[in-house]
């Protein structure tokens, strides 16, 4: 096959891309992908081998930046963090976050790079001196009673009886005092 | 007050240091990508500020500007271990909070605003977990730092996410080395979530047979089972090159003699001698004092020798900027100087 920019000589590499559904082809010859890329550093005199992740990365760039719908496509679809302006595409560029809404803002795409990191999608370790989780706020709003019930509850799941007994007593009493007031 | 590379640790045939470094973002100010001029100074002042009434083991913290320093002290700190190369080299304003002995102290503005280090000589990652702790406490009390409950310390990398820890050996390895055995190790090792490179240069080829051994994830397990996991590890890795060394020298013994012996002698007479001949030799020394070819009259920590040779702190220990040439022969002038007499 002949190379499709040139079409004098024979096309070596094959580069195929689906973007959307859309299939782009090409062919091209050594010199031309070179040129094509933009490629500096592989098809120096010296050196004629082409290095295959430099010259498709430099494709990828000049691929997207010919087809401006394919571009504008992307940015309705951009997600952006609210506080500092970061979009998803540049957190995944960069690899950093822009600030700390940006985890609350990427929020489901995250999960992903997560599990590949790290093998997990959330912390057990160290709490902040002071933190107070939502659960724990959830529960200091509920009355003595049902929240002594909550821990007597995780006690018995526990098998820790002793601890469930004197629990359990406590609700008692509670009980007991706030019938006689009642009464 | 002794820094702490000069006392002598747990296990300091092998184990050099054990550092914990955990990476701290304030709700306030956007991360580093997005921080502005203006915003970092604030950051800076606020962080140092804050740190004025700190206090632990009745030991006193500097504090101070890291635009106020020129490159050669900054240099000379990260060769101690105190600054990481890429907070000496910011442009942005950044700050420093380092405690007398320089074990305890806060990165300010780096890739997170703050990232809280201890360093503690030998193997004792009890007390550099104390330390660092104690520090992130009375950050987490005074400076409001931001956490999730679902994904922990929020930092800048989600490398680093979760505990936002990263505890590390940093090992003293020439039998393992000296084998060529540490491109392999550094594969294996990656198997069970640690990482391990040269100290003083990139990968695993490593000036002076410093090696460092360190936790990749940060999420998902809790900071004890983080150490734990990483404790196992450095321990195989510490039997491992205990077990080399015997049989170095089992089968070795004259050789091995002989090249320490003439390590000791260069560096106790040559006149001039570059950063890299000196840790090599050092090095050397070290491995011969450890398995007794050679005492010294008087108590010799080599780790100290290592650092203060390192190009920049033997500027910084001049007090001014010197050309390499006459950098070698100050190298060479201490070392001609501290290297003890051995015993006969």
């Amino acid at each position: 096959m002949l190379c499709d920019k040139c079409k004098k000589r024979q096309a070596i590499i094959y580069y195929t891309e689906i973007i959307n559904g859309i299939k782009k082809e090409q062919h091209l010859c050594e010199e031309c992908a070179a040129k094509y890329a933009d490629f500096e550093l592989g098809l120096s005199k010296a050196n004629k081998e082409l290095s295959l992740g430099g010259l498709l990365s430099s494709i990828l760039g000049n691929y997207s930046a010919s087809n401006p719908t394919v571009k504008e496509d992307e940015l309705e679809a951009v997600i952006q963090c609210e506080r500092c302006g970061m979009t998803y595409d540049a957190f995944l560029q960069g690899g950093k976050f822009g600030c700390a809404e940006c985890y609350t803002s990427f929020g489901k795409q995250l999960e992903k790079s997560f599990r590949q990191i790290h093998g997990a999608t959330s912390h057990i370790g160290k709490r902040p001196k002071g933190f107070v989780s939502q659960t724990d706020k959830i529960i200091n709003d509920l009355s003595e009673i049902d929240r002594l019930s909550i821990r007597l509850q995780d006690a018995i799941e526990k098998e820790e009886f002793d601890q469930a007994v004197c629990l359990r007593d406590q609700i008692r009493a509670l009980k007991a005092k706030e019938e006689s007031h009642n009464v | 007050m002794s820094k702490w590379y000069e006392m002598q640790g747990e296990s300091s045939d092998v184990v050099f240091a054990s550092r914990v470094r955990l990476s701290r973002n304030m709700d306030k100010y956007l991360f580093s990508k997005k921080m502005t001029d203006s915003d970092a100074v604030q950051l800076v002042e606020e962080v140092l500020y804050t740190f004025k009434d700190y206090s632990e083991e009745a030991q006193t913290y500097q504090r101070c500007n890291l635009s106020e320093l020129n490159e050669i002290e900054k240099l000379s700190m990260v060769e101690r271990q105190i600054l990481t190369k890429d907070l000496a080299t910011k442009k942005q304003c950044s700050g420093l909070v380092v405690s007398e002995d320089e074990s305890s102290s806060v990165m300010i503005n780096g890739e997170d605003h703050l990232k809280i280090q201890s360093l503690v000589g030998g193997m004792d990652m009890k007390q550099a977990i104390q330390k660092v702790n104690s520090m992130d406490d009375y950050a987490s009390e005074l400076l409001g730092i931001s956490f999730s409950e679902k994904y922990g310390y929020l930092t800048s990398s989600p490398a680093d996410a979760g505990t936002g820890m990263k505890a590390s050996y940093l090992l003293f390895l020439p039998a393992l080395a000296g084998a060529g055995k540490m491109k392999r190790l550094a594969e294996e090792v990656t198997k069970y979530g640690v990482t391990l490179q040269g100290l003083y240069t990139e990968g695993t080829e490593s000036n002076g047979n410093l090696f460092q051994i360190s936790n990749q994830k940060t999420m998902g397990m809790t900071e004890e089972d983080i150490i734990n996991n990483l404790d196992n590890i450095a321990l195989q890795v510490v039997k491992q090159e205990r077990k080399r060394r015997e049989y170095v020298l089992a089968n070795n013994y004259d050789e091995i003699e002989d090249q320490v012996y003439r390590s000791y002698g260069v560096l106790k007479y040559a006149k001039q001698i570059n950063s890299k001949d000196a840790l090599t030799l050092l090095s050397q020394v070290k491995f011969g004092a450890d398995t007794d070819i050679i005492g010294f009259q008087i108590p010799f920590n080599i780790y100290n020798a290592m650092i203060v040779c390192q190009p920049y702190s033997l500027q910084c220990q001049k007090g001014k900027y010197v050309g390499s040439k006459v950098r070698d022969k100050l190298r060479a002038e201490y070392l001609n100087h501290t290297l003890p007499e051995l015993e006969t």
